[in-house]
């Protein structure tokens, strides 16, 4: 080789040795001094965010008694990698916080997979167990500050809701909301205000030296933020109403609602069976919502906004008023009845009671012939092409009162109903059915599904003489003037408000005048109570039971709807409870108490349910 | 060239011509590493104050003055002893690292999943590094003799095979981040004259190993096909005739396809019609360089069958070769999988650590990314503790000094008139450049993480005595001659 060409080969390995030097130089100035993001991550690193949870919000009824109250309880966390080598007490330890020995093994091992990530090995130690357990030294462990729920009057399970903890699909939902281990309202007022009992979380930024030890908080506090508390909701809910409604309806399968008609304010809403709210709360929450979910009478299905029921009787209201806002109806119009209604094979079957009758008193004895002849007057009018055009005419006014759709309400989870649409009946019946094929619809039977808050509803509409607001489960919200703006607008039906007169005087008839109506055991002295029995055939057995009622006549404080499944006729169960609550709300009092005990001790037979 | 008027007859002392600068920047060097040992493992809770035994940096300081004996030793030794015995220094370097294959668990453990190591006591060693020394003297035996010329095909083959016995021990052994550092020898082949369109067409192969799982076989194969017909044409000349080739390969692959295409449904792939194109190709390029006699050619020929095999199989070597964590290393390196907190988490968190430190550091004990983040802190990762605690300005310090001791290497061997001298300080300058390219790249996300440490600087006994008697044999062969000299 030669002496030149060796001199090149030597110079050009100097310059590959000090390019790979410079290449390296060159990438530690870039990530050392012109990127800062390092600087950044490493302050992520060393600083540790201690989230400082807001309590949640508290429930209180309409008359200021709490419903749900947040009681303080604590997470017990642990930072594996501070343990240390030593180890610790195990059997003490156990002890102090009361865990087995299992579970503690169980979540150290889970603890050690990320070891220097918090890791909560339980939760809802209360506030006495978490001083006990700060009376021992643990290193590596510590308590978080959470709220858990209570309720003190054990009461209004489904319409309260539950508190849980997020799953993947909450955080999701929640956009950057919320991390793992937050808590969520599941549903009832929980879930529906979640927004408002929440809160804002607060951090508290600590910094940690270069032995990972806390050195104190970092920059004084700076960036530390405050937890905000959740706000303090009003329910419209009674809690004594409630309560003694849920009394009233125990071992009974159904739902009340009561609503306050001036307002739309839901004073009741008890769905049977419910449940213990307080079963949802805690480290048996999970076994609790088990059991539930196993109960075939489903306590955690909410019936009062989600059943679907035939309205049976109670839906003649509506059939009047439609007829008499159509003018195929008078209120003098009178009907011949004759043990039912019969046209060729098919029949409609009815009590005895006096015939003819006019449309006051077919409202007060409810009578089947009568609403038969409206209802296929008010399809079968000459007005309209058709029957299938009259079905649609009829089914757009039955909407107007908020059947068949949602009510709007601020209660997650409500359901629709069902209004039978013309094109339900074309795909069923082919295209060739009539008023007599539908005719079932007359009496609130058929394909008419409701929910016992849509029945209220119409009771509260009737009760206001023509129109409703939208029935709502908040009342006011602490820190804010109003609710939203949708629950002060009057919502006024298609029926013009003087039809609605005869019908309530129906109902009148039907509670006050002795013999003329089947709703007499609802009379309360001096408060001109208004009411209408249904008794709805069903698929599963005997007929349900139900009663729509407001009071007084004039100027009316409360609406009522209570639907018993298979309680037979409307006036059997169904009546006296709502006539109890009633009672109780408008006077305060409880004059028959023989009848509590009546109502109380009914047991209905379930076999649908049960025998599953 | 540094005049020798230093050197008189009558200074006989024991460090006569010996380098005083490549003997400082060694003990800065070592100096260095102790700092940034104290720091990465300093732990409050020993007690018995900062000089107790328990400490790491006081172990690793016993280690260092240990080291500097047998450096001492090693500057007392004739250094003709080290040409006379290289090769028998290499056949014990190759039993050692046989040994800890063939040994029982109980005598070599399974460290990291590598049986590389001898369980000695109170301490593991890893005889890999103590190997890479007697290659490096075998190398430089086998090199420096006087009838050895670098163009003779069989002289190079020779070379060939003193590093990939060793290397396919180490690859055995399971350690393929040591073994790599054998394949830095290139550097003091291209040094000694090896024709540069060798050197190129190595370097490439190497590279698309690396990244051969990125394409496909047949597009591989193309890509060899060219790069060793373009290599071949600039080391014999005539590269009209070679693209002719070239063309008639690809033009017959084409062919091939064509018609079997024709005749068969889907009777050939693509890749089997360029196997066997290139496959005939080489036949032909083989009978006419033989016929004409041109060994360089053959050399070529044989170079490319090798990465023929090696690089369309990466993938199964890719499977088989390298460890799952190496695997998911080397694919979370090039982007192919990216998950923070699993794969890409050392590299993330050193990342971190060497960025927070800045331009002047955090101080002395004051990091705490590398202390708590940084997995392997006081071995393969030690530059997170220099980085973070001494900042850019620490860094390049140290960089300075390495860079500094691999040229002073050099220039050492250059002035040697010694063949052997040069090749060998060639040899231990490669040896600390690859080292410590590798293991600062990996720490800044330049290069796969794979294992080795940073020379001088990262804890561990046998790493730093190898290392120390590395530079030691240079530094006394580089004394030798002038020394020779003068007293002859």
């Amino acid at each position: 080789m030669q002496q030149n060409e060796a001199y090149t080969r030597r110079t050009i390995l100097q310059f590959i040795v000090l390019l790979i030097f410079g290449v390296i130089i060159l990438r530690l100035a870039s990530i050392q001094i012109f990127d800062s993001s390092y600087k950044n991550q490493a302050k992520g690193n060393v600083l540790r965010y201690e989230v400082q949870y807001a309590p949640r919000g508290e429930v209180i009824d309409r008359n200021g008694e709490y419903l749900v109250q947040s009681k303080e309880c604590y997470d017990l966390m642990v930072i594996y990698r501070e343990i240390g080598k030593q180890g610790f007490d195990t059997t003490r330890f156990c002890d102090v916080v009361g865990i087995s020995r299992e579970k503690l093994d169980r979540e150290l091992r889970n603890a050690r997979m990320n070891p220097r990530a918090p890791y909560m090995i339980t939760n809802y130690l209360p506030k006495e167990v978490k001083l006990r357990f700060e009376e021992h030294h643990f290193p590596g462990f510590y308590t978080v500050y959470r709220t858990a729920r209570q309720y003190p009057r054990k009461i209004g399970g489904n319409l309260l809701g539950y508190v849980g903890e997020v799953d993947k699909n909450d955080i999701e939902r929640g956009e950057g909301e919320y991390k793992m281990r937050d808590y969520i309202g599941k549903s009832g007022v929980e879930a529906a205000y979640e927004p408002i009992l929440r809160g804002k979380d607060g951090v508290k930024i600590m910094e940690r030296d270069a032995h990972g030890a806390i050195k104190g908080s970092y920059m004084d506090g700076l960036y530390d933020t405050l937890p905000i508390p959740g706000k303090r909701i009003t329910c419209t809910i009674d809690a004594r109403l409630q309560a003694f409604a849920e009394e009233l309806m125990k071992d009974k399968v159904g739902a009340v609602v009561a609503i306050e008609p001036s307002t739309g304010e839901i004073l009741v809403m008890a769905s049977s069976p419910t449940y213990d709210p307080d079963e949802l709360v805690g480290r048996e929450r999970g076994n609790n919502y088990m059991r539930m979910l196993g109960n075939k009478r489903q306590p955690l299905f909410n019936r009062a906004v989600k059943a679907k029921y035939p309205p049976g009787s109670t839906f003649k209201l509506v059939q009047g008023l439609i007829g008499l806002q159509e003018g195929v109806l008078t209120p003098s119009m009178a009907y011949p009845c004759h043990g039912g209604y019969h046209v060729g094979k098919i029949s409609q079957k009815c009590h005895a009671h006096a015939s003819p009758l006019d449309l006051r008193n077919a409202v007060a004895q409810s009578c089947n012939a009568y609403f038969c002849y409206v209802f296929r007057d008010i399809i079968e009018n000459k007005k309209y092409e058709n029957v299938k055009e009259g079905l649609e005419v009829w089914g757009d006014y039955v909407r107007s009162f908020g059947y068949g759709r949602k009510l709007d309400s601020d209660f997650l989870g409500e359901g629709p109903g069902t209004v039978p649409t013309r094109e339900l009946y074309d795909k069923r019946y082919r295209g060739s059915w009539n008023s007599l094929t539908v005719l079932s619809l007359s009496i609130g039977q058929g394909e008419l599904g409701c929910t016992p808050m849509q029945m209220a509803n119409l009771a509260a509409t009737v009760a206001n003489r023509g129109y409703y607001y939208i029935p709502h489960i908040v009342k006011a919200i602490e820190g804010q003037d109003s609710i939203d703006r949708r629950f002060y607008e009057k919502q006024y039906t298609k029926v013009d408000a003087k039809h609605f007169e005869p019908i309530a005087e129906g109902m009148w008839r039907g509670v006050n005048v002795e013999g003329a109506g089947t709703s007499w055991r609802a009379y309360l002295p001096g408060w001109d109570v208004c009411g209408k029995t249904g008794t709805a055939q069903n698929p599963h057995g005997r007929d349900h039971s139900t009663f729509l009622s407001f009071a007084p006549k004039d100027n009316p404080k409360i609406a009522i709807s209570v639907y018993v499944e298979n309680g037979g006729f409307g006036a059997t169960i169904a009546l006296p409870i709502a006539s109890l609550l009633e009672e109780f709300y408008l006077t305060d009092t409880i004059t028959r108490p023989q009848l509590v005990e009546q109502v109380k001790n009914m047991k209905i037979y379930y076999p649908h349910y049960d025998n599953k | 060239m540094i005049t020798n008027n230093r050197h008189n007859a009558n200074q006989t002392s024991l460090f006569e011509g010996v380098d005083r600068i490549a003997i400082l920047l060694y003990v800065l060097l070592v100096i260095c590493g102790l700092i940034s040992i104290t720091s990465a493992c300093y732990d409050e809770t020993i007690e018995g104050g900062f000089f107790t035994f328990a400490h790491s940096h006081v172990k690793q300081a016993l280690w260092a003055c240990g080291a500097l004996v047998i450096g001492i030793i090693i500057l007392l030794l004739d250094s003709r002893y080290y040409h006379m015995y290289a090769y028998y220094a290499y056949a014990l370097g190759v039993l050692l690292i046989t040994g800890t294959i063939i040994l029982p668990e109980a005598l070599a453990p399974t460290i990291n999943g590598a049986k590389a190591w001898y369980d000695v006591g109170p301490f593991n060693v890893q005889p890999v590094e103590f190997t890479k020394i007697t290659v490096a003297l075998a190398m430089a035996r086998v090199m420096s003799n006087y009838s050895f010329s670098i163009s003779n095909t069989h002289h190079l083959m020779r070379v060939g095979m003193i590093i990939f016995l060793p290397l396919a021990i180490i690859i055995l052994q399971n350690d393929t981040g040591s073994g790599v550092v054998l394949c830095s020898f290139l550097f003091v082949l291209y040094r000694e004259g090896l024709n540069k369109w060798i050197c190129i067409p190595i370097l490439i192969v190497a590279t698309l190993f690396i990244f051969s799982f990125l394409f496909t076989p047949l597009f591989l194969l193309i890509l060899l096909v060219v790069i060793f017909t373009l290599s071949n044409a600039m080391m014999i000349g005539n590269l009209r005739a070679h693209i002719i080739f070239l063309a008639s390969v690809c033009g017959s692959a084409l062919l091939l396809y064509g018609v079997s295409e024709l005749l068969f449904t889907n009777a050939l792939s693509g890749y089997t019609c360029m196997i066997i194109a290139s496959l005939g190709g080489v036949i032909a390029a083989g009978i006419y360089a033989v016929r004409r006699n041109i060994p360089a050619m053959l050399l070529t020929i044989g170079i490319f069958i090798g990465s023929m095999v090696f690089v369309p199989t990466a993938d199964k070597i890719f499977e088989s070769v390298l460890k799952p964590h190496q695997k998911e290393r080397i694919l979370s390196f090039l982007g192919i999988v990216s998950d923070p907190s699993g794969v890409d988490y050392n590299v993330n968190q050193s990342k971190i650590a060497i960025g927070s430190g800045g331009i002047i550091g955090k101080g002395f004990l004051q990091g705490t990314q590398s202390k708590y983040f940084v997995p392997e802190k006081q071995t393969d990762f030690i530059f997170c503790t220099v980085g973070e605690e001494w900042g850019f300005i620490g860094s390049i310090i140290v960089l300075g000094l390495l860079c500094a001791l691999i040229l002073r290497l050099m220039k050492m061997g250059e002035r040697s008139q010694e063949p052997f001298c040069r090749i060998y300080n060639y040899c231990v300058a490669s040896i600390l450049l690859f080292h410590a390219m590798v293991n600062v790249g990996m720490t800044i996300g330049l290069i796969p993480v794979m294992g080795i440490p940073l020379p001088f600087i990262s804890y561990g006994g046998s790493s730093l005595v190898a290392f120390t008697i590395l530079v030691f044999i240079a530094i006394r062969l580089d004394a030798t001659p002038r020394k020779g000299l003068m007293t002859a």
